[in-house]
């Protein structure tokens, strides 16, 4: 029988790291709380039998966030063989809240302390024996990040593991609550089948739990007998039972370490330091700024750039050669130019646009690592707030720039059910880093010299979140005021290599998978739909115009005439092909455009990027949005409500766009020229002047709301002293 | 008074955390209890960034202003 171990601690307390360490895989790590949104599963190095089980982090066994709930129901319903519960060693105080829980409910526990070496650099000194002691669990001291303590700990874990002796609480609370405690475990004794839960039932009972009282579906009588029990000890001490044994707990814990932690004096720490520059009110926006400017502009306009030339020619190479290897084997036309157009050329037009998004998330995983994203959050909420969005809203949309999947996983660290909810709907709006290459495309053959288009996208995208925020939390599924905002700042830190190496090459790995598997099927399935009638007979590029994309693409497009591209079938047949991945817009272009001319006019062709932008995103995100609604109704619901949005505003953009310009250049129609494709790296999305005036206004924006909420605030004050 | 009027690097006591909610729940459990002592870090607009028991915490300005210092 496998030994079950689950690794359980505050967030951000180091527990995947240690998890990483210990099973040898390579689970992301990150510098906030909340990373690990769900339980992971791993063997532990060199011994099969042996199951780690990460979890995310939690702070009470009271559960708070989504996550928390997935921790607390492991923990008390599948019963790991022991329990691993790591104590940041240099925040112990507030740790080691979570342990005194932990204790009580009867599961050998073994406690780590984590982060020694930081604890020893400030020169404090913890006596384990004497913790130890206190506790009622055997204490081990380690650093998962550099591996020490580690064969220790698992080691006295297995012990305790294969002993299956019980942990038993050793900490008392004030005679008072004792005694209520006490009184209510007598009356729900019968109750329990096991004594060493008793006494975690009791005080639960006392704080007034409802799950727990669920669970155990006590008759009226006893629970109001109980209900009496609480009262009385409530009314003694002028408190909520939650606070009471809240308060007894702290109370408990800072006895413990007075017997056993010693602190050198120290003042302002270095990260007190730091958060009084980026968080100063006239200063954090204009960094946070200035920091997304200098990673934009690196990963997309200076280096990025330069590493398109190098992608281009290394595919053009693996084309000619695929295309003389297949001639000499003597492949027959059609094979050769299903492989070499349809499949080598569709993925190389999405490749290009690789390198720079690894860059790009070499210096977001750079930034998450430091500590300084969930300063970020921290500012954003006051913005974000007016539009009655929380900050928490942000780190999602963040993540979701990469790739909109984990982005809406992370929703989860938001404790609001509505908020949430909304950041699901609203993350996809962030153009993702499969967008990218679509808006690339058009920009270089629709936008040649104006370059303002693509900074323009994401300006447009941040904005719309905002609209879209305005509208839905008119409706009655959003109303009512966003969460309030309440969350832990981690320490800053230097990035570990490590870290953003595992982030980097996580990210390489899922484009090449996605480029291996749905990319390249979806090529495949674009190249027969093209070439080959519904009749099965094959039509070629001579007779496109009767093969089946043409046929679907001709039966649709009436849908989309209002918004300025529904003229032929092919941006038609993209934009349902992008459901599938976005990339395969692009590859419906180039696959489609090598045969047959597409035209486009300048307002029809940014008519297209904005349905792009904001429609339904890929099928993939769809699935994940269903699994955090839970239901599919709200997906459906999120998902017609991002498609209106997006035909409106397309609307929107072609109605208006063709008025303005009517006449000029910007609706004449142009053809999009697939040979310019290779050569689009010159004007790629983000040009470097643009980005400069763009952020520049940006900081401009954010000093007038500085400024202007200086004033409203100086009023504020003026009807105080009324 | 409510935190929200405390100065910047100051050491204070909490006196009191109004309201009866899981927010409340929450504040206690990340270390905001009666009696304990928070000091402001940083204040940007309302919103607080704040020191107790030696961990950062970010708070919005409805929070804070429902701890009594």
């Amino acid at each position: 029988m496998a030994i079950k171990i689950a690794l359980a601690g505050n967030p951000n307390c180091g527990k995947t790291t240690m998890f990483n360490e210990l099973t040898g895989s390579s689970q992301y790590v990150g510098n906030w709380p909340g990373v690990t949104v769900e339980k992971k599963e791993g063997k532990l190095k060199g011994n099969k039998d042996v199951i780690i089980m990460d979890l995310p982090g939690i702070y009470s066994l009271s559960p708070y966030t989504l996550e928390e709930v997935i921790t607390r129901n492991y923990l008390l319903d599948e019963k790991p063989d022991a329990i691993i519960n790591i104590v940041d060693a240099s925040n112990i105080e507030r740790n080691l809240y979570l342990t005194t829980q932990i204790v009580e409910i009867g599961i050998p526990t073994i406690v780590a302390l984590n982060m020694m070496d930081v604890v020893e650099k400030n020169g404090d000194k913890i006596n384990t024996a004497q913790l130890s002691k206190e506790l009622g669990c055997m204490v081990v001291e380690t650093s998962a990040v550099k591996g020490t303590g580690l064969r220790d700990l698992i080691g006295k874990a297995l012990e305790i593991a294969k002993s299956g002796e019980k942990t038993v609480a050793r900490h008392k609370f004030d005679d008072e609550v004792e005694a209520a405690v006490g009184t209510i475990g007598e009356l729900v004794q019968a109750r329990i089948a096991d004594g060493s839960e008793l006494k975690w039932y009791s005080v639960k009972f006392f704080e007034r739990d409802e799950k727990v009282r669920e669970k155990l579906k006590l008759d009226d009588g006893l629970a109001a007998e109980i209900e009496g029990v609480i009262k009385n000890c409530e009314e003694k001490l002028d408190d909520d039972s939650e606070s009471i044994i809240t308060n007894e707990r702290y109370n408990y814990i800072s006895k413990v370490i007075q017997k056993s932690y010693k602190k050198s004096g120290r003042g302002m720490t270095t990260s007190d330091r730091i958060d009084r520059v980026v968080t100063n009110r006239w200063l954090a926006l204009p960094i946070f700024f200035g920091i997304l400017w200098i990673i934009y502009y690196i990963s997309i306009t200076s280096v990025g750039d330069m590493t398109i030339g190098w992608v281009e020619s290394f595919f053009g190479w693996i084309q000619g050669g695929v295309e003389t290897g297949l001639t000499s084997l003597g492949a027959s036309e059609w094979a050769l130019d299903l492989i070499v157009n349809g499949i080598v050329g569709s993925i190389s037009a999405i490749f290009i646009y690789v390198p720079q998004l690894m860059i790009l998330f070499l210096f977001l995983s750079l930034l998450e690592d430091s500590g300084y994203m969930a300063r970020v959050a921290f500012i954003m909420d006051r913005i974000f707030r007016k539009f009655g969005l929380s900050g928490k809203s942000f780190i999602p949309m963040l993540i979701g720039t990469g790739c909109s999947i984990p982005g809406i996983m992370a929703s989860r660290t938001i404790e609001n059910e509505k908020d949430r909810k909304m950041t699901i709907m609203l993350t996809p709006f962030i153009p993702c880093g499969a967008k990218l290459p679509v808006f690339a495309m058009f920009i270089a053959m629709m936008f040649p010299g104006e370059s303002w288009v693509g900074p323009s996208i994401y300006m447009i995208s941040i904005c719309m979140v905002i609209v879209s925020g305005i509208i839905l939390k008119r409706t009655k599924r959003f109303a009512g005021e966003p969460a309030p905002f309440v969350m832990e700042l981690p320490n800053y830190k230097l990035p570990r290599f490590k870290g953003v190496a595992i982030h980097m090459w996580e990210k390489a790995k899922s484009f090449v998978k996605k480029a291996g598997t749905v990319i390249f099927v979806a090529c495949t399935a674009l190249w027969i739909m093209q070439n080959f009638s519904f009749t099965l007979s094959y039509v070629g590029a001579d007779r496109i115009d009767e093969s089946m994309l043409a046929t679907i693409g001709h039966a649709v497009r009436w849908v989309f005439m209002p918004l300025g591209f529904g003229d032929s079938w092919a941006p038609v047949v993209a934009s349902l092909t992008g459901l599938v991945a976005k990339e395969v817009v692009v590859a419906t272009f180039a696959s489609v455009g090598s045969a047959v001319p597409i035209s486009f006019t300048q307002v029809s062709a940014f008519a297209f990027m904005m349905f792009t932008l904001f429609a339904a995103p890929c099928f993939a995100a769809i699935g994940s949005m269903k699994k955090e609604f839970g239901s599919w109704k709200s997906t459906l619901f999120a998902v017609s409500y991002q498609t209106g949005f997006a035909y409106i505003c397309a609307f929107l953009v072609n109605t208006i766009g063709s008025f303005i310009f009517r006449g000029t250049s910007a609706v004449k129609p142009k053809v999009l020229d697939i040979s310019l494709m290779e050569s689009s790296s010159e004007n790629a999305v983000v040009n470097g002047d643009i980005v400069l005036i763009v952020f520049g206004a940006l900081i401009v924006v954010a000093l007038i709301i500085g400024i202007s909420g200086k004033f409203r605030s100086s009023k504020k004050y003026a009807e105080l002293s009324r | 008074m409510p935190l929200t009027f405390a100065k910047t690097g100051e050491e204070n006591y909490i006196k009191k955390i109004l309201g009866k909610d899981d927010t409340k729940r929450f504040l206690e459990s990340l270390g905001f209890v009666v009696g304990g002592s928070v000091t402001v870090v940083s204040e940007l607009g309302g919103n607080m960034i704040l020191s107790v028991k030696n961990s950062r915490v970010a708070l919005d300005k409805s929070m804070a202003s429902r701890i009594v210092i």
